[in-house]
């Protein structure tokens, strides 16, 4: 059982990661953003790449990963996202999923599209009272925590935070401050960009890496922003955990029922708290 | 005099209706102006586009001196253009201290000293006088670390003006500041603008005239989109078309 539960922290963990950014997303700027997809996949194949570069070295090929996303995801939200502000959310979601199409391809064409296998970077395993746990596993558990708090006081405590907190609760009101929210936007879609990055990174080593391997975890995602509360951060924070640990529960009993757990969950969710857009 | 604002043309349409047509409003420096006119006659409109909320349909706005009909709301506040909502806008996520705060971060880069990354040293260094002074001007200064969502409608419609103060604006557009307050307030808001009105030009959207005839120095009375007819209250309120137009309407709004 303790088993099960480090692997729900762990599968919570990256989810949590990931759903941040779209979270804010839809939170500041109302847009479905499925280019989220594309930013996770392509820290994975940075990593691939980079992995063999520096042979034995995971944390640097890790942090060049994340750190390469950054200026894509400025291109992204340059070029495409920012034409979408004020659009119909059916539009936004069109031209976005768009992009992840093209990203997919993309990836098709640079990687191929065999998987590769990435293996666990740490590879050691802790030992308490007749139970071995997989360090690495831990570590994931443990950067989401220090995340959390980092991001905790990010919000609370710089001017960037509190903007970004004033334009979660209404956008207009901060341009009526005569802030650009666009501009502080920017910055926040690059970091939710660079921590989808890094969830996909983290995961890439437990996981196996595909060009597609973005799209089935970003509807996980969404479903952990619907649950947590569109642009609330500490709702995603627990509901990423809490549907991680469903996942891993459910797929101890029914190993092919772990997702759409998630999604019933979601759906009742839903029907006690339909979400008003 | 130049016009601070003036419109020409202006106009708004929403699918098939007209909510703005062809208004030419002005407005000097210093000048304090009230709009009155029925429900749906297209008041708040005409500050949306004033404010850059809606692009016109037609029409061109010029603020001191500029065309600023495309430029971006935040932009035209950088300009100084303060606005407040018909129902009060501010921060309930927020301390009534960090609403203000936010308010002046736009004069950041005025200031070399707060290129600061933390919240806590920009309250000590930005123009922590300036927003001190507007919280005290709104009688709002013991309320300075209360959370936004505790204050009673009254109060955050004083915060809301705090911070249209605290822009430093050339102009400040209260929509329906008085609504929804009771006298006591309504005391306390008219007290205000009497204390603040040297220093920046006014518009002052009301649906109660009678509150602020004393204070305003030039009346435009809008229907169905139109300006029907401006210029010294005491004339405006005499002419008989505003007659039938406004009081025909308060009439009945009074015996229902
Ligand atoms: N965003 C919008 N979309 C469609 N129609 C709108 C929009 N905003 C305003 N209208 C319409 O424009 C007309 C003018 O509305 P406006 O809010 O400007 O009136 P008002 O004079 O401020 O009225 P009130 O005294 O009730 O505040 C109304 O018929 C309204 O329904
Ligand atoms: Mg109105």
């Amino acid at each position: 059982m303790i088993h099960t539960i480090v692997y729900g922290f762990t599968i919570g963990a990256i989810l949590y990661f990931i759903a941040i950014g779209l979270s804010l997303t839809f939170g500041m700027m109302r847009v479905i953003n499925f280019a989220h997809t594309l930013t996770y996949t392509l820290g994975v194949y940075m990593l691939v790449s980079l992995g063999a570069l520096f042979k034995g070295y995971f944390v640097i090929a890790a942090m060049i990963a994340v750190v390469v996303v950054i200026p894509i995801s400025y291109l992204i939200e340059r070029c495409i996202i920012r034409r979408l502000y004020g659009e119909s959310l059916d539009h936004t979601f069109i031209a976005t999923f768009a992009i992840a199409l093209i990203g997919v391809d993309t990836i098709k064409w640079i990687w191929g599209v065999l998987p590769y296998p990435l293996s666990d970077p740490i590879g050691e395993y802790l030992t308490i009272g007749g139970l071995t746990l997989p360090i690495y596993r831990i570590v994931i558990v443990m950067i989401a925590i220090l995340l959390f708090i980092g991001l905790e006081f990010f919000f609370r405590k710089s001017i960037v935070g509190k903007i970004v907190v004033a334009a979660l609760e209404d956008r207009d009101g901060v341009g009526c401050l005569g802030i650009d929210v666009d501009h502080y936007f920017s910055i926040v879609f690059m970091m939710g960009s660079a921590l989808a990055a890094l969830g996909g990174v983290l995961y890439a080593p437990i996981s196996s890496v595909h060009p597609y391997m973005g799209l089935s975890i970003l509807l996980l995602c969404f479903a952990v922003v619907i649950v947590g509360g569109m642009g609330n951060l500490r709702g995603t924070f627990v509901s990423a955990l809490a549907l991680g640990m469903i996942m891993a529960v459910t797929a101890r009993y029914w190993s092919q029922g772990a997702e759409t757990m998630v999604f019933i969950v979601m759906a009742i969710v839903l029907i006690f708290r339909p979400i008003d857009i | 005099m130049s016009d601070l604002i003036s419109t020409q043309d202006l106009t708004k349409r929403f699918d098939g209706l007209v909510a703005v047509n062809q208004v030419n409003f002005s407005l000097q420096e210093g000048q304090v102006a009230g709009i009155i006119g029925p429900n749906g006659s297209g008041k708040t409109t005409l500050f949306n586009l004033l404010s850059g909320f809606f692009p016109p349909s037609a029409g061109r706005i010029t603020f001191c001196g500029k065309d600023i009909t495309k430029i971006p709301p935040h932009k035209r506040v950088g300009m100084g253009m303060a606005r407040t909502f018909q129902l009060v806008s501010v921060f309930d996520s927020l301390t009534v201290w960090e609403n203000l705060v936010l308010s002046t971060i736009r004069f950041k880069r005025d200031q070399q000293s707060v290129q600061s990354f933390f919240f806590a040293p920009a309250r000590k260094r930005i123009v922590v006088d300036d927003c001190l002074k507007s919280l005290e001007l709104v009688g709002l200064e013991k309320k300075a670390s209360a959370r936004t969502s505790e204050l009673s409608y009254g109060e955050k419609r004083m915060l809301e003006i705090a911070i249209g103060l605290s822009l430093k604006p050339r102009v400040l557009l209260l929509d329906e500041p008085l609504s929804g307050l009771s006298d006591h307030e309504i005391g306390g808001v008219l007290d205000l603008i009497h204390r603040v009105k040297k220093n920046f030009a006014l518009v002052i959207i009301e649906h109660k005239i009678s509150k602020i005839v004393s204070v305003v120095k030039k009346l435009s009375v809008m229907n169905e989109g139109k300006i029907l007819c401006e210029g010294d209250p005491e004339q405006v309120l005499r002419d008989p078309a505003v007659r039938e137009c406004y009081w025909g309407k308060e009439e009945e709004n009074c015996s229902t």
